[in-house]
């Protein structure tokens, strides 16, 4: 099965049409052992490092996809988005518009742009993509979100280093879907037999920039931080809700992308205090844990508001910015150290 | 500093050119007052509304509901030109907020929280919020913020994006999405304000709005002469009615002022440097270093003209006539939206720029690449690379910031000034 590549800056963009148009949705992650040297040719030091790797990975890779897809998300998206057209070989090159808003009016934007999307796939690919396929691709897709929400709830009660949890969920992001089932069934007997949660390690919050890769979660375990709850797009907003299996499947999913909970790439501050005060309410946690990723904007924007608002109830809270380096950072092992004292 | 370097400046730059500002210019002091102090009348009368808006943001709306427009990124400019940015953006980050975040954001929400005057930069709470997405996120991010820290109703336009390749199927389904926007918000507008929008105010603001685009596009063609009657050292701060006062008469009256006066340096073959002093024609693109606005006198050192600014010509859209049906009218202004010269995707910012070269006679291009202004510095190596290839002039990319002094080096950023001016005589040379 031939892969569709899609460049999204947090979970926006329908994937379970890639699926329904028979290929695999991959999302590019970057790699951040690989040198962004490519990128810096055409992309200046002051940008996102995440976005650079991810225009790094495409300049490399795009050759084994059979398209790319680029979802509007934070602005590293629309911008870039012309520097990929410029310097990236392949064959499909697709702009999805997804809107920032989600009111009605939002949604009516998100069907049309949905349908646009399918109608260029089936255009361009010589595929027909029935209402069948998509209401297949969207079961699939809601049997990993419970897979997933699964095994997000297993952290506050199993041993689950912070890595495993991170690692599931790119390796999903990667795959066919249905394989994807396959191995987080696999994972979810493995992780059901693990030991009890494990007494040394404090209960964290995540929030902030997306993690893409596994060595920043080690950092986090190495200083006896667990995370067990998070609001990261490569974490519970892309499992938080399920799709509507019934009735228009395109509706079913302009409603669903429009109202998981919202990042920091759309507009809805209070929403997002809200969702994190709604996990410190439901789940017991010792800390939290905001990081935001060097010149990522939006979460840089939202973190002082965010982490006023959690303080003032009383909430133990550390934030820091992290460079985009697979390298321990000492500074920070410090800072975290001293703060899971305090806890 | 390299000593080397500063020898070559002295030789360099051996006379004291002066740019002569044309005999209106300084007319702009009372439209800036006629602004502010309007502005703070507006904010001081109960029955008045106000609203912080931002560019990119059809103005004549508010017009249209008689609502004051603020501008926080306008008295950002304000506060840099008075040497106030600096602290105001150290107070902002002692907030938490990044240093790496937008320093017109960082000046406005340290105004604000200071409460400094308006003389110097600072802005009052208004009633109402609005902005968009079409230029930069950082525009709805700090909005927002400002709007919740104020309890203030907020509005946003989400706009989107013209990205290269766009189609025309496209683009008039996305014209279809903000037009729907517009009669949302007056719907927002009558909710919470309990006002409706004037539909003959409307009008009668963009048919104003209209002659003061046009005056100054018609500016712009007279820039076009050799030598150039009119430069960024003097456009940098009169293109300031066109962002927060089009559709006001006021705007119109200076501008035809400044107009007439161009007219006349043309007509006597005279330019903005005293006579056989023009040696480069310069194109600038980005936010001016507001807190440096000396920078653009200091060219004339050299014998350059900044003859065509890209960013101060993007807020002279050719507004919709005033008789089209008000429908027509709404995508019209919808188009205006999602095309902005200053936010134009790539394969057009390259096309628009080497039609400049051409149109301006353009010997050299310096593109600000603004450490605070991501989405404006996207493209710039690759638009950098195209000028050059395609037009074979030089091109020189100053990083740099247009609110925060700290990102301003003097003495690399003047040396590098001076290799690209000599690298444009010898090109001259080389090109005859
Ligand atoms: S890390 Fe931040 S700036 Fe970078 S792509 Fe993601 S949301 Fe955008
Ligand atoms: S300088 Fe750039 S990022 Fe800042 S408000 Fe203006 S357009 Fe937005």
């Amino acid at each position: 099965m031939n892969k569709i590549a899609f460049f999204d800056s947090s979970h926006d963009l329908p994937e379970e049409i890639i699926s329904a148009a028979g290929y695999i949705p991959y999302k590019i992650l970057g790699d951040v052992h690989a040198s962004n040297e490519p990128a810096d040719q055409y992309l200046q030091n002051f940008f996102c490092p995440a976005a650079k790797s991810f225009f790094t990975e495409a300049l490399h890779k795009s050759g084994d996809w059979s398209g790319i897809v680029v979802a509007q998300g934070c602005n590293t998206t629309n911008r870039h988005f012309d520097v990929w057209k410029m310097h990236i070989k392949t064959p499909f090159l697709y702009w999805f518009n997804a809107p920032v808003k989600n009111d009605e009016i939002a949604l009516g934007f998100m069907k049309k742009e949905i349908k646009a999307f399918i109608d260029a796939l089936e255009s361009f690919f010589k595929v027909k993509i029935g209402d069948d396929k998509i209401r297949e691709s969207i079961r699939v897709a809601n049997e990993i979100k419970k897979l997933l929400q699964k095994l997000s709830a297993m952290r506050s009660t199993k041993d689950i280093p912070n890595r495993d949890y991170l690692q599931a969920i790119l390796v999903t992001l990667q795959q066919n879907r249905m394989d994807a089932v396959a191995s987080l069934e696999q994972i979810s007997r493995e992780w059901s037999a693990r030991p009890a949660f494990p007494s040394g390690k404090k209960k964290a919050l995540l929030t902030g920039s997306d993690v893409s890769y596994p060595e920043w979660m080690d950092t986090l375990d190495k200083c006896d931080v667990r995370v067990v709850r998070d609001d990261l797009s490569i974490g519970e907003r892309y499992f938080s809700g399920l799709i509507p299996e019934s009735g228009d499947p395109i509706e079913s999913l302009a409603r669903y992308y429009l109202n998981i909970p919202r990042p920091a790439t759309k507009p809805g501050l209070r929403g997002r205090i809200e969702f994190l005060k709604s996990i410190l309410r439901t789940t017991p946690i010792d800390g939290i844990v905001s990081q935001n990723l060097k010149f990522c904007e939006p979460f840089a924007y939202d973190s002082v508001s965010v982490n006023n608002a959690l303080k003032e109830d009383g909430h133990k809270l550390i934030h820091f910015e992290r460079e985009f380096t697979p390298v321990t950072d000492q500074q920070i092992v410090t800072r975290l150290t001293a703060f899971t004292e305090t806890l | 500093m390299n000593t080397k370097n500063t020898a070559n400046n002295a030789n360099i730059a051996k006379e004291q050119i002066k740019v002569e500002v044309l005999p209106h210019a300084k007319d702009l002091k009372s439209v800036m007052l006629y602004y502010l102090i309007k502005g703070e009348l507006y904010s001081k009368l109960p029955w008045k509304k106000t609203a912080w808006t931002c560019a990119g943001f059809p103005v004549e709306f508010l017009w249209a509901y008689d609502m004051f427009p603020l501008h926080p990124e306008n008295m950002s400019t304000v506060a840099a030109a008075r040497k106030q940015s600096l602290r105001l953006i150290e107070h902002t980050e002692a907030m938490g907020y990044s240093r790496d975040l937008c320093s017109y954001c960082k000046t406005s929400m340290g105004a604000f929280d200071t409460g400094i005057k308006t003389t110097l930069g600072g802005i009052a709470k208004p009633d109402l919020v609005t902005c968009t997405n079409t230029i930069c996120d950082t525009h709805w991010k700090w909005f927002q913020i400002m709007a919740e820290k104020m309890n203030v109703p907020f509005y946003m336009f989400d706009i989107p994006k013209w990205v290269s390749g766009t189609s025309e199927k496209k683009l008039e389904e996305y014209i279809d999405y903000v037009v729907e926007q517009f009669h949302d918000f007056s719907a927002f507008m009558e909710r919470n304000f309990g006002k409706k929008l004037n539909e003959k105010k409307m009008r009668k603001t963009l048919a104003t709005s209209t002659e003061l685009t046009n005056l100054w596009r018609e500016i712009y063609e007279y820039r076009k002469a050799v030598p150039s009657p009119y430069s960024a050292a003097e456009t940098s701060a009169s293109f300031f009615p066109l962002v927060v006062l089009p559709g006001k008469k006021i705007g119109v009256k200076f501008y035809k002022k400044i107009l007439g006066d161009i007219q006349m340096r043309v007509a006597e073959t005279k330019g903005t440097l005293p006579e056989g002093k023009e040696q480069f024609r310069l194109l600038f693109e980005g936010i001016p270093f507001w807190y440096r606005m000396r920078f653009m006198f200091d060219l004339a050192r050299y014998g350059a003209v900044v003859t065509y600014e890209p960013y101060t010509y993007s807020f002279s859209p050719v507004k919709p006539s005033a008789d089209v049906p008000f429908e027509q009218a709404l995508r019209a202004v919808a188009k205006i939206m999602m095309d902005l010269p200053y936010s134009y995707n790539l394969e057009r910012r390259i096309d628009y720029f080497n039609n400049a070269v051409d149109e301006y006679k353009i010997d050299g291009v310096i593109l600000h690449e603004n450490m605070s202004c991501r989405p404006s510095s996207t493209g710039m190596i690759d638009l950098k690379n195209a000028i050059q290839k395609e037009k074979n002039i030089p091109v020189l990319i100053l990083q740099c910031d247009m609110n925060d002094p700290r990102a301003f080096a003097e003495g690399p950023i003047m040396t590098r000034v001076e290799s690209f001016i000599e690298m444009m005589r010898e090109n001259k040379k080389k090109r005859g």
